[in-house]
Formats: C-alpha cells, structure tokens, sequence
C-alpha cells in the first residue's frame, strides 16, 4: 500500500508546506510558543490542514500556546520509522499518523488506548465517524487511533479515449472492462501510443480488487488465507490475459503508483485504478491533457457475482494515534480532537482529502468541489481494507506480490502461482 | 610499416573516442538535457541544437525549496566531516608513522581490516544509539558516521606521506623545545599537504555524495542533496524530467570541478590507499 | 619509558580509534547479540541460537540474492578489470592530452549513486531514452530492463562499472607507470615480439595490483545497494535483489532483526575473509611494485 497519498500532494501545496516550515523555523525563537507538538505523519495529511491564513488549526495553536512540528515521510517508511521511534524509551513525538493494516497486537501494545480520553474529553458526534473505520482502529478491544482520512478506490477512465474507440459507456462488468481496456489499446489520433490500463505491480492493492471481482480475496477480514481459490486464479488470469494481449503496459514489473498518474495525465492509458481523491489531480488543467475528461465510477465485478455479492473495493485508512512513550499526552489529545471536529474534517475534505465523517459527504459545498464525492461515499460502504493486520502482513504481501508478477508476466502458470501463494504464506499467517 | 602506423593511429584514436564517450556522455547529456526546452527532452531523435533555457532551474528554485536545503546540509556535513576526519587522521597518521611496536602494529592492521567491514551493518543498532544520544536526524551524527567510515584510510594515507618526511626535522624542532602537536601542526602538516588532500578529496567526495546513511538517519532537518533527488525520481511526473536533471547538475558540478582540479591527490590517494599498509 | 611514551601517544591515537570502536565495532558486536535473538517492534528480544542463520541460510530469497550478487561481482568486476588494463596499457603507450583524457576517465569518480541512476535510467529509458532509440535505430537489440530481470541485472552492473572503472584503471595504470623501461627495452634487445613483452613482462609485474584492485572491487561490489535499489527495488518479483537489499528488506520492511542481523553477519564474514586475502598479500610485500 505504499504510495497511495503520496501525490494526492500537489506541487503548490508542497511548496505552501515548504514555505511555512521555512518561515517556522527563520521566525524560530521570535514565536516563543509556549509548547510544540511534533507530529509524524505523512506530507498529505500536512497539506489537507492547509496553512497560512487557511490554516485550520489557527485558532488551536493561538489557544494552546502551542505550535505544531511536522515531520513527514512516505507511507512505508513513515510507518517504519513510527514503529521505531515508539519502540524507544521516549519519543519526541506526541502523535503519529497510522496506516489501518499495520497495528498487530504487538504493536498496538505500543500506543496509547484512547477509550479513556474519549470518555473524560469526547470528540465532538463521534458516531458521525464511520463505524467501520473505528473498527479498524480497536485492537484486543481497545481503541488506539482515531481514524482521519480514507483512500477509497475506485476505476479512472478516459471519456476522450474511450469515445474515440467507439466505447459510450464505461464498463459495469470486469469482462466489459478487460474488453474495453482491449480496444482502448490502440494509436489515438494525436498519435500517442494507447495501453488500455495502467496498473502498478508493486501493490497488492490491485490483484485483491481483481480476486474480489470474482468473489474472492488475498486474506479474509477474518484471516483467512486465499478464502476461495477459484476467484483468486480467475482474477489472476484476468490480469495475466490483459498483459499477454498488451492491453497492460509491458513495463508492467517496473511501474509505479505515480506512473498511473502520469500515464492517465498524457493520455498513455485510458484505464486505471486510484483513490477517488486522485480525481482532482488528475484533472489538473496544468498537468493534465485531458482536464475535466477523466471520470470515475465503482470498479466493476464480474458478471458472475453482478447482483449475488457486492464489489468489495479496497480502502485503505489513516488514524492519528498517541505513542505510549510520549511526554505531553493531553496536548496531543487536544490536537486529535480538535483534527476530528466537524469543522476541521469538513476544512480537509475541501482540502483534497478523504472525509471519516458520513456528514461531510453531505455537505453542499464538497459536492460542487468534488464531483466524485457521491460515489465515492457509495463505494465506501461496501469497502474494506486490502487485507487485516497480522505480524507478518509485510512480508505477506511481498510473497504474494512476487508470485503475482511472476503469474502476470507468464512466467509461471497461474495455477502454480496461486499454489505458491498459498503454500508460501501459510507459514506467515497467525495460528 | 606506415601502413602499420597509421591503423595503430586510427586504433588509439577510436579508442580514445570510445574512453571519451563512455566517461562524459551520460554527464554531458544530462546537463544538457536540463537546459532544454520540455518538450525536447523527450523529442525523437535527440536535438543537439536547441535554444537553452534555464526554465527547469526556476522551477527547481520555486518548486523544491527542499533541494537547496539539502544541498547546505550536504555542505555542512561534508565540512564537518572532512575537519574531523583530517585532524583525527594526521593525530593517528603522525603516531603510525614514528613509532613502531607489536601493539601499534596490531592495530593498524586492525584499521585496515575494518575499513572493509560493509556500512549497512551498522545501520540496524545504529539506529536507537544515535536516537538515545538525541542526534537523530542531526548533522553531527552524519559528521560522525561519515568521517568514521573514513579515519581508517585517512590513517593509513597519512602514515604513508608522513613516512617520507625526514625524521631530522622533527628532531631538529624537538631539539628547539616544540611539543610534539606543535611539530605535527608546524612541521610535518605542512610537508605532508599533498596527503591531507588525499583524504580531503576522499571524504569530499563520500560525503557530498553518500545515499545509505542520509536515507536511514535523517528525517527532514539533515536531510541531504542526494536523498532530495532521490526523492525526486519517485515523486516525479513524466513532464518534469528537466528539473531532476537541473537537479542532477547542480548536486554534480562543485563536485566535479572539485575532483578534476583536485584529479592528482586522487590518484596519489588511490594507489597508496590501496597498495600500502 | 614504555609507559611515558604510551602516554604521550594515546591521546593522539585517541580520536580515530573512539570513533571507531563506538561507530563500527561495538555496534557490529551488538549485532552479534541481535542475530541470536528474534525480535521485533514491541517484541522483547528472545534467544534463539543460530537459527536465525539456518532460517537466512535455507531462504530461497537469500539464494537467490546471494546468486545475483555474485554473478554481479563477477562479471561486472572482472569485465572492469579488463577494460581498466586496456585502458592502461593505452595510456602507457603515449597518448596526447593524457592530463586531460585522465581527468575525463576520472569524472565518474565524482558523480553520486543517485544521480548516476537518474542519468543510466535515463539513457536506456525504453520509450525515449536517447541510447535505447541509438540501438534501435542500428536495428540492434535494445536493453529491456524494465521487463527482463537479466537486463535490469545488466544495467545495474552497467552503472557499476560506470562508477569504479576510475578506480580500477588508477590502480592498474600506477602500476603499469612503476615498470622501468629498461625491461621492455631488454626485452625487445632479446627479440621478444609485442605480445612477448606483455606476457612476461607487463602482466606478471602488474599482477599484484590488479589482484589487488580485484579484492578491493569484490569487497566493495559484494556490499552494493544504492544502484539496485535505486533503479530497480529487487524487483521485478525480487529477482534482481542483491545481498545487502536483502538484508534491508528484513530489517526495514519486515522488521525482522535477528534474520536482518545474521545477513548482516554474513556479510561481514565474507568481507573479512577477502579482507584476509588482502592483508596476507599485503604483508607478502608482493605489490612492491605497484607504486
């Protein structure tokens, strides 16, 4: 799940970030805020607070005598580094931003279990947060981060590409879909070589969705390994069919989240799947070929469960949380809360980012901003994560990953790929 | 006979092409390709001739403030740095060099042996030490690291320029009542410049330069040139290829202009690093 | 006297070997500790003997790293030691603007790992990288490395070489300068034809500095990690992973310790052992020569 909001971040906004750190520390001593709250956590979720006059904790900083330090990585990393430091004896950190497929037993032992805070200092209509995000964030029943964005994802197309292969709807079925990404593989007009869709191989993300198509999955929410083999080798071979006919880019092995972005920008792909929340960015006049014609509906399952199982996409989740070795833990719950409002998640949401809040979707002012929020907010509810947390998860996906390409790339059945799969994981699943 | 000459001729010649074209190609094409109009970066076949624009380097300045940070903590760890390990070094240097014993012996071998030790060995109990000590993310602890992982060889270049200085001198100077850190500072530094710029030129070129390290200890206030472009590789869209090369050019010209004036205590620096000991 | 002049000694000694003991070799003997143990985040460390290095030492994925770094090592080294003799040996033989072909030759010396990748990943760019259109414009078969692991395995040995060849040819070529011409010249008095010359004179006398500018290439290959994992991750499905990602992978992705730890031991082993070999040659005075 490496990258997903890593360019959700656009340039302006990284710049605005820069720019506010740098006049943070020239300004240094002159502020003298009375505490500084250092906060690890990913840039997107620096950004989608906004800064400046738009900052939407001015008015928390200004009651709190206190400034906020951010200290931002890229997801893996981040995560890595978060676990590390609360490992230590004491972290300077007073909250760190946690990824919802990552706390195992032993590491949600390292947190803060907020229940408490929550009962003496509530967060403001907690139940408006979507219950299934708070799930993911109860661990051994205690409750260690409140949830604060969600990527949910959904299929991009290309309405230019697709119209000039003669395609007017966009696919409501897996086989319309591998079909149209078929013939959206050709020469468009303006001479740009076409590859029907673009995925990245380094994420599981995308072989789940395609296993849930049929019906299936990698790891059940109750941990359960390859629950229905069948769906998994369909899936598989569906992606393998799609890169033997072209229809996937061949430098497949080596494409990147950010390269689906870039590909559906020029125009390279006419299909891909990302966050609903990338639609603002890819749509970007500046640079985008193809502002306001690239749109989004659900990702389609197959027609053999079209209307028996709903289409599970996969959604991935962010919890700001309080390390157990941290010094000033009422402050850092003061932020939480205060992140957690109506009014701050709503800010976000307007800001790019995907709201926890079932009431920020019905937000006048969100829908026009955002043209994706309805089906967006639809596909959520039926969304899960792309697999539960468990200690060797990492390592799992990396194995999976592995046979996966190795499937895709036809160098080795499908079959024997998914024996693999399940013959090489098994080990690394909970007794 | 002339024949022969000639096709011996026509043979160096095309292999001083071919040696000229293996070495510069790939840093002249990028540099050039940085001052290029955007869409001629990608343009089929290449353009040689284009009007040169400095647009990726404005956009470089606008858009990542971060790089240039970087390229001052990269600055002032690289200072850092080769102070330490040049003053550290002479001090063990001068010592290997005027005085022999089992245990002095022992010793440098020792040096020699863990020079060879592979860095990213360290890097996982690194990182809590460094975290406890408070230097996570500082550039102290990438001063230490990078030096550290070069005193041994500094000590062993010394050694070996400081053996060709005539042990008369420090006599003489002894003689005239100096301490022996005076006639290391006055005396034998001096003589032996052309070896600490050898170390100089090592650690320069190691810390301007250093990935692994950067990548694990720093988060965003140390954070140094290289780590920022790598950053950039990832994070860039296909349409700016033209700023990472601006990038790319910047992190690359003081340290090339530095190694090719610098080109003879390099090569001093590398037949005696690795030939004596 | 022997302790006065300890005393006088150790605080110049001093610097150089704190740093040491505190930087590389009390936290290499941690290490030791942590790959006997199995531990993680929030996990206490517990002992585990040497399982750790069983479980490294029956993973397929470490064999398969093993194996790349050392079809790497060996390839890529040798084919550099190659071309650094040719070079050599043309240097010798008198060339014009030698001062300035040597600091041309020198250049790579002073570009980073970061920006050499950004400059190879570009050049054999499969869409538009100015080398890949060059060969298929010849009609010649281009680098697909994006899809091959060989390829990927080929350019990262490519960028390798790119990186050290300044090394290997100083090295050689210093050598090559310290041969007296007077051999050649009794050489060519006794009637020894070129190819003579260069088999009983320059190879046997360059011999020790190119063993040695081998051991230190093995030494430095067998540790690579920025060029592979800046280009290519290991991927695709691993299969261009090397050592030294490996044990990143453990340690920073898996969060493994001890299995990271006992990699990293393994490493170090085999680096002492061709550490051994070159200090043994070293005190065999063998490479007199070389300077």
């Amino acid at each position: 799940m490496s990258k997903m909001p890593a360019t959700t971040l656009t340039r302006r906004g990284f710049i605005a970030g820069a720019a506010g750190t740098g006049a943070l520390l020239a300004a240094g001593p002159g502020l003298a805020a009375g505490k500084t709250l250092n906060v690890l956590s990913h840039k997107v979720h620096q950004t989608v607070l906004g800064s400046g006059d738009a900052d939407l904790l001015k008015e928390w900083r200004k009651a709190n005598d206190a400034e906020i330090a951010f200290t931002t990585f890229d997801s893996n990393p981040l995560q890595d580094r978060l676990f590390r430091e609360v490992s230590l004896k004491e972290t300077e950190y007073g909250v760190g931003y946690l990824i919802d497929n990552r706390p195992t037993s032993q590491i949600a032992a390292l947190f803060e279990p907020l229940d408490a805070y929550q009962s003496k200092d509530a967060i403001e209509d907690f139940g408006d947060i979507a219950a299934g995000l708070v799930q993911g964030m109860t661990v051994d029943g205690k409750l260690i981060g409140i949830p604060v964005r969600h990527a949910t994802q959904g299929l991009f197309y290309n309405e230019a590409l697709l119209e000039e292969a003669g395609i007017s709807a966009p696919p409501t079925t897996l086989e319309e879909l591998i079909e149209q990404a078929k013939k959206t593989t050709f020469t468009a007009k303006a001479g740009t070589p076409v590859t029907g869709m673009v995925l990245a191989s380094d994420l599981a993300v995308f072989p789940v969705m395609f296993a849930r198509a049929y019906g299936g999955d990698f790891v059940s929410p109750d941990l359960k390994l390859v629950p229905n083999r069948e769906a998994l080798e369909s899936g598989l071979a569906a992606l393998r069919g799609m890169f033997e006919s072209g229809s996937l880019p061949r430098s497949y092995a080596t494409t990147k989240n950010d390269d689906q972005v870039t590909w559906l920008q020029q125009g390279r792909a006419a299909f891909t799947v990302l966050p609903f929340a990338r639609g603002a960015q890819l749509n970007n006049a500046e640079q985008s070929k193809f502002p306001g014609r690239i749109k989004a509906v659900e990702f389609p399952g197959s027609a053999a469960i079209k209307g028996k199982v709903p289409m599970s996409s996969v959604v991935e989740a962010w919890a700001m949380s309080i390390p157990k070795n941290a010094k000033d833990k009422a402050l850092a719950w003061s932020f939480i809360r205060e992140v957690s409002s109506k009014r701050v998640t709503l800010g976000m949401a307007i800001n790019g980012n995907g709201p926890v809040r079932v009431s920020s979707y019905a937000d006048a002012g969100l829908k026009a901003k955002n043209p994706l929020a309805e089906v967006e907010a639809k596909v959520l509810k039926t969304a899960r994560g792309a697999f539960p947390p468990f200690p060797e998860a990492a390592r799992a996906q990396a194995t999976f990953l592995e046979e996966v390409q190795l499937a895709v790339l036809g160098r080795k059945p499908v079959k024997d790929a998914v024996s693999a799969i399940i013959e090489r994981v098994k080990p690394m699943m909970p007794a | 006979m002339r024949t022969e000459r000639l096709l011996i001729g026509a043979g160096k010649a095309l292999a001083v092409i071919a040696i000229l074209f293996w070495s510069l190609f790939p840093i002249l094409f990028i540099a050039m390709s940085s001052l290029k109009p955007g869409q001629d970066i990608f343009a089929v076949p290449p353009k040689w001739l284009f009007a040169p624009t400095f647009k990726h380097y404005a956009e470089l300045w606008r858009s990542w403030g971060v790089f240039f940070d970087g390229l001052l903590n990269s600055l002032l760890i690289t200072v850092g740095a080769t102070l330490l390990a040049i003053v550290a070094s002479a001090c063990a240097g001068y010592v290997y060099s005027r005085n022999s014993g089992r245990w002095l012996g022992a010793s440098l071998l020792g040096l020699i042996i863990i020079r060879l030790i592979p860095p990213i060995v360290v890097t996982l109990p690194l990182f809590p030490i460094v975290n406890a000590l408070g230097l996570s993310d500082t550039h102290l602890a990438l001063i230490l690291l990078y030096a550290t992982f070069f005193v041994s060889l500094g000590t062993v270049l010394m050694r070996t320029f400081m053996d060709q200085i005539p042990r008369e001198l420090d006599e003489a100077a002894s003689i005239d009542g100096a301490s022996r850190m005076t006639i290391l500072r006055k005396v034998i530094l001096p003589l032996a410049m052309p070896g600490v710029l050898a170390v100089a030129v090592f650690v320069i070129v190691f810390s301007w330069n250093e990935f692994l390290f950067a990548f694990i200890f720093t988060a965003t206030k140390a954070k140094t040139a290289p780590l920022v472009i790598s950053e950039m590789i990832g994070s860039i869209d296909g349409v700016d290829w033209g700023i990472l090369f601006a990038a790319a050019t910047v992190q690359l010209v003081p340290v090339l202009v530095f190694v090719v004036f610098m080109n003879r205590y390099l090569v001093a620096g590398l037949t005696a690093g690795s030939t004596k000991g | 006297m022997q302790l006065q002049r300890t005393a006088r000694i150790l605080p110049l000694l001093a610097p150089v070997h704190l740093l040491i003991l505190s930087v590389i070799v009390l936290p290499s003997l941690y290490v030791v500790w942590l790959s006997l143990n199995t531990s993680s985040f929030g996990q206490a460390p517990s002992f585990v003997g040497l399982q750790n290095y069983w479980r490294v030492l029956t993973d397929p994925a470490f064999h398969s790293a093993l194996l790349n770094t050392v079809v790497l090592v060996v390839v890529a080294v040798h084919l550099e030691l190659a071309v650094g003799l040719g070079m050599a040996l043309l240097f010798a033989s008198g060339l014009p603007f030698r001062r300035f072909l040597l600091v041309a030759v020198l250049a790579p010396y002073a570009v980073s790992e970061v920006t050499a990748v950004v400059m190879w990943r570009f050049l054999f760019d499969p869409d538009a990288g100015p080398i890949t259109l060059a060969l298929r414009a010849f009609g010649l078969p281009t680098l697909d490395w994006s899809f091959e692991p060989s390829h990927a395995m080929g350019l990262i040995g490519l960028l390798t070489i790119w990186l050290h060849l300044p090394f290997t040819f100083v090295i050689v070529y210093a050598a090559r300068l310290a041969i007296p011409g007077e051999l050649y010249e009794a050489a060519r008095i006794d009637g020894a034809t070129r190819w003579q010359a260069f088999r009983r004179v320059t190879l046997p006398l360059l011999g020790p500095a190119m063993l040695i500018a081998l051991l230190f290439r093995y030494i430095f290959a067998f540790r690579l990690f920025s060029e592979a994992w800046l280009l290519t991750k290991g991927g695709p499905a691993r299969s261009t992973e090397v050592v030294a990602i490996y044990l990143y992978q453990e340690a920073f992705s898996f969060n493994a310790f001890g299995p990271a730890a006992a990699t990293a031991w393994i490493m170090v082993l085999a680096s002492l052992l061709l550490a051994g070999a070159y200090v043994l040659l070293l005190r065999r005075g063998g490479i007199s020569h070389a300077h």
